[in-house]
């Protein structure tokens, strides 16, 4: 973007206490949330021995023998994994929803609007579906055809993708219209969601794996999910707060942010791109779990206002404590969909945030 | 149950009873009682058993497996791989068996580990089993078996497309527990009862035969080409009616064309609401001649006919005695 204009922040500074306050307690809450999803699960295991497991494998204090080890393999290779992947998907799907709400302009805007998902779907169902049709591709024998990483890596793939195709059909000259966005997403993702479904017919006995994906689900997560994925996230949050500016002035609309200064077909690219590729990543070891990033942007902008140094950090940190006792909830609940816990915990509080706010029209005129 | 609960609940049955009646590959559509690839002799001793561990074994998957010493702690993810182990008089070695489990019926006492199709990969670790009998076909999602596998345990993946492969499964998993003698034992009764059944049907006309396994929302589903269920229907004396290659499923128009002389109905075993005369008064059944020769049938034995465990033979015997009432009349 163009130097010299240095916008100011549009909404005035709140005092830095207030910052201070939301921010830790949400963090505080996470911690909270993170410590009962490794100690609870459908396995009851004491309080003690988790710390005992914990301090063991993780700091190295203390004997192991006292604990078995099924029990140590549920916590260190089970729980906190998957703990740990709900937190990162909770924060990556927040941040980026938070995004696209800003550069759409749209209180429906969501992580997978403008066909995330539906390129994920297609990559994945192909990553699952091909092997079967071309036993050739099937990646080693001992993991049958499920080849480790080749359904995340076409998820991956397939998310990029698609929003690569929406920006260049959408693109006019240098601008970026919300609307001509929306709707070529929405194009472009019917046309990839028959092909999901033209694939799920045919797919015979991996029907049920691709529902699975479909359905989402953070029962996989393993170490290696965690290690490539969290820095992806990680790094995208880091750049978009840094840009917190700018994507304050998109919520002016195109015309205003352009006249402030903002090369705005230019910074929607960049924004759209660096959201869509945490949606991807964390697609790609969750599959598609929705309302989270839906819900979670609209419950801060009502409790925090909709200045994004604030609203970017305090989304990430509540989408991953939303998520993980979502999933703590699913788990407990005998392995119901995460995105159903989601929807279940996350409504009702919003519809009582928005009876309850007097603020509302002011700020969901995002 | 919350509706969206109960409706997950309805869509994992069908897509299970899409995944279990789905087209097999190619090669399982021989029936024969030859041995299936996974087969292990029968004559296998099993009184040196102790003495052949660790041993290694070829699964349903094209897995091999190494079993280090003889099971003690089993868990068992699907119906007919728990019936396997209790014909095999290893009941009391289950430490983990699946919700739909019901038979026999001392498995009510054992731990669950899979709730609504949803294998608790937790529960099953804390079962601290020696040995995991997973099902092929994505009835065990394939992603399950991974995580298990990776985290040590000893998986052996079963799933039989033929009566054939059932009996191979069932010697694979004897020789797995070091159980081959009443492996042999009961391959025999099951071979010599299929026999029977085969002897019986020889050389009689055989009707056309269409199963329902359920209709659901105007969509029909049946035997698919291929399946174990088309199969097994061949092997009790009919001619099975089948949708296309690729689905489960047949469009009613195929079904007035292919003109079933026989409609059994599996899913009255769980809905006594179907019965032949609803299914006369369904808009273009009445044209079959099925429903014309009164030749619609109540199956009430729809899980041994659909569990390709031990039971199987129960089902196959079941379905010859549908097919043809007269041949097997005392």
């Amino acid at each position: 973007m163009r130097a010299g204009v240095a916008p100011r922040p549009l909404v005035r500074a709140r005092p830095l206490t207030r910052a201070a306050i939301v921010l830790g307690s949400g963090g505080l809450v996470l911690l909270g949330a993170l410590i009962v999803g490794i100690g609870l699960g459908s396995v009851a295991i004491a309080p003690d021995d988790v710390l005992r497991v914990l301090g063991h494998r993780l700091l190295g204090i203390g004997a192991s023998s006292s604990v078995s080890d099924a029990l140590e393999t549920i916590v260190i290779d089970l729980r906190l994994p998957r703990v740990l992947g709900a937190m990162v998907v909770g924060a990556g799907l927040a941040c980026a929803g938070t995004v696209f709400q800003a550069i759409l302009r749209n209180p429906m805007a969501d992580p997978y609007i403008i066909g995330t998902a539906a390129g994920a779907s297609l990559g994945a169902t192909i990553g699952i579906v091909l092997p079967l049709l071309l036993p050739a591709l099937a990646i080693g024998a001992g993991s049958a055809w499920l080849g480790l990483g080749v359904v995340q890596l076409l998820a991956f793939a397939g998310g990029m993708g698609t929003v690569l195709l929406v920006i260049v059909v959408a693109r006019n000259g240098g601008r970026l219209p919300s609307v001509t966005l929306l709707l070529t997403g929405y194009a472009v993702s019917s046309l990839l969601a028959a092909g999901v479904a033209l694939l799920m017919f045919a797919s015979g006995r991996a029907l049920a794996a691709i529902f699975a994906w479909l359905m989402g689900s953070l029962a996989a997560v393993g170490w290696i999910d965690l290690v490539v994925v969290t820095p992806v996230v990680a790094g995208v949050f880091v750049v978009l707060l840094a840009r917190w500016r700018n994507l304050n002035l998109l919520l002016l609309g195109d015309g205003p942010a352009a006249h402030l200064g903002l090369d705005v077909g230019r910074e929607k690219l960049r924004l759209t791109m660096l959201a869509t590729l945490a949606t991807s990543a964390t697609v790609a070891i969750s599959g598609t779990i929705g309302f989270v990033g839906l819900v979670v942007p609209h419950l801060l902008r009502l409790v925090v206002g909709p200045d994004h140094r604030l609203l970017l950090p305090a989304s990430a940190l509540f989408g991953a404590t939303l998520l993980v006792m979502a999933d703590l909830g699913a788990r407990l609940a005998g392995g119901i969909p995460v995105g159903v816990v989601t929807a279940f915990v996350g409504a009702p509080f919003l519809l009582w945030l928005l009876r309850r706010s007097r603020r509302v029209s002011t700020s969901m005129a995002i | 149950m919350t509706p969206r609960r109960s409706s997950r609940v309805l869509l994992l049955g069908i897509v299970g009873l899409l995944a279990s009646c789905a087209p097999g590959p190619s090669t399982s559509a021989s029936f024969e009682p030859s041995t299936s690839p996974s087969a292990i002799p029968a004559s296998t001793p099993s009184q040196s058993a102790a003495a052949d561990y660790p041993l290694t074994v070829t699964d349903d998957a094209e897995r091999e497996v190494t079993i280090p010493a003889e099971p003690e702690r089993i868990v068992s993810l699907a119906p007919s791989n728990t019936e396997i182990v209790c014909a095999l008089d290893a009941c009391d070695r289950l430490v983990g068996v699946t919700d739909f489990d019901d038979y026999p019926a001392e498995v009510a006492e054992v731990d669950r580990v899979v709730t609504m199709a949803e294998v608790d990969v937790e529960a099953v670790v804390a079962a601290e089993p020696d040995l995991v009998l997973a099902a092929g076909n994505e009835l065990t999602p394939s992603a399950v078996i991974e995580q298990l596998t990776d985290l040590g345990l000893v998986v052996l993946v079963l799933y039989p497309e033929s009566l054939a492969e059932v009996t191979g499964d069932i010697e694979l998993v004897g020789t797995a527990l070091g159980q081959g003698e009443e492996a042999a034992a009961l391959v025999d009764d099951m071979e010599s009862r299929i026999a029977a059944v085969e002897a019986a049907v020889a050389g009689i006309e055989r009707p056309r035969t269409f199963y329902e396994v359920s209709v659901f929302e105007g969509t029909i589903y049946t035997a698919g080409q291929g399946s174990f269920l088309a199969s097994l229907i061949d092997t009790a004396g009919g001619m099975p009616v089948t949708g296309d290659a690729l689905s489960t499923s047949i469009e009613i128009e195929e079904l007035v064309a292919a003109d079933p002389q026989l409609i059994l109905l599996g899913d009255a075993t769980y809905d006594p609401t179907i019965t032949p005369e609803s299914v006369a008064a369904r808009p273009g059944w009445e044209t079959m001649t099925a429903v014309a020769d009164d030749r619609v049938e109540v199956v009430t034995e729809d899980v041994v006919i659909t569990r390709p465990g031990p039971r199987i033979v129960d089902g196959l015997e079941a379905l010859a005695g549908a097919i043809h009432p007269d041949a097997f009349a005392e």
